[in-house]
C-alpha cells in the first residue's frame, strides 16, 4: 500500500478530498499508479494525460518506470501557482518517459 | 535592528509576514562587499484574469517547497556573481495588499543583482510546489498559471 498526497485543485477531483491510498504488487512503478488513477478518478486522470498534473517520489519529479516502495513519499502536483503551461511541459519540470 | 543571521534564516517557507527591513538587513550583513541589492516583493492583488478577487490563500508541500526555494539560491549563487541571497514564500490565507514573496539579491554590482533576482523569482514561479486558491465573487478557484 502506497499513500499519495494531493495538493490543490486535486483535492475537489477526489470524494472526500483526502489523500488515497493504492495498493500496488511488488516492484509497482509509477506507471501503474497512474493507470489505477486514471481508472478510479478519471477527472485526475485526465490531467495525468496532458502532463499537468505530475507525479513526484521522495519530493522529485518521477519517470514513468520509478519503481514505487511502500515507504515512498508519492505526491501529485497540479500545476504550480506560478508556473506556466509552456514551463510545466518544457521546462526543468517535465514529466519524463510515459 | 536585531535580525538573526546565519544561513538557515535566508530560505524560508512561513505563514506569517516578513519585515522587508529585517530580511533586507539580513542580506546586507552578509558582506560588507555589497555594493547593490536588487529585491522583489510579491503582493497580493485584488484582480486576477478579469475576475474581483477578495483573498488568497497558498498551499505548498511541505519539504519539497524548502528545498526547491534552498535550490534556487544555491544555483544563483554558482550562476550569477552575487554575494548573498534570500527567497521567502509565505502560505496560508492572505489578504489582499500583503506580501506573498520576497526575493532579495546582493552582489558587488547592480547589474548582476537585478539579473539574479528576476532569475530567481522566475525560476521560483516555475519549480516551486505552491499553489493558490482565489476568492472570487463565482466562488474559490485553484490557479493554475500566472506568468
Amino acid at each position: 500500500m502506497v499513500k499519495i498526497k494531493l495538493f490543490g485543485v486535486l483535492k475537489t477531483m477526489v470524494p472526500g478530498g483526502k489523500d488515497l491510498e493504492v495498493v500496488l504488487s511488488e516492484g509497482g512503478q509509477v506507471r501503474d499508479l497512474v493507470h489505477f488513477i486514471q481508472n478510479e478518478y478519471p477527472q485526475v486522470g485526465e490531467l495525468l494525460d496532458k502532463k499537468k498534473v505530475l507525479v513526484s517520489v521522495n519530493q522529485e519529479i518521477a519517470h514513468w518506470d520509478t519503481v514505487l516502495e511502500e515507504a515512498d513519499e508519492i505526491a501529485l502536483l497540479p500545476p504550480f501557482a506560478g508556473g506556466s503551461c509552456d514551463a510545466w511541459a518544457n521546462g526543468r519540470v517535465k514529466f519524463n518517459g510515459g | 535592528m536585531a535580525v538573526e543571521l546565519g544561513e538557515g534564516m535566508l530560505v524560508r517557507v512561513q505563514q506569517e509576514n516578513f519585515s522587508i527591513d529585517a530580511e533586507l538587513e539580513r542580506v546586507r550583513s552578509r558582506s560588507r562587499r555589497i555594493g547593490g541589492i536588487a529585491m522583489f516583493l510579491g503582493t497580493a492583488r485584488d484582480r486576477s484574469k478579469g475576475r474581483d478577487v477578495s483573498s488568497m490563500s497558498f498551499e505548498h508541500y511541505e519539504g519539497m517547497a524548502q528545498k526547491k526555494l534552498q535550490e534556487i539560491r544555491e544555483q544563483a549563487l554558482r550562476d550569477f556573481d552575487i554575494i548573498e541571497a534570500l527567497v521567502l514564500h509565505r502560505y496560508g490565507p492572505i489578504e489582499i495588499g500583503e506580501n506573498i514573496v520576497l526575493i532579495i539579491v546582493g552582489a558587488e554590482h547592480r547589474a548582476d543583482a537585478f539579473k539574479a533576482c528576476q532569475w530567481c523569482i522566475d525560476e521560483l514561479k516555475k519549480i516551486t510546489p505552491i499553489w493558490k486558491m482565489e476568492t472570487t465573487p463565482q466562488g474559490e478557484v485553484w490557479v493554475e498559471e500566472h506568468p
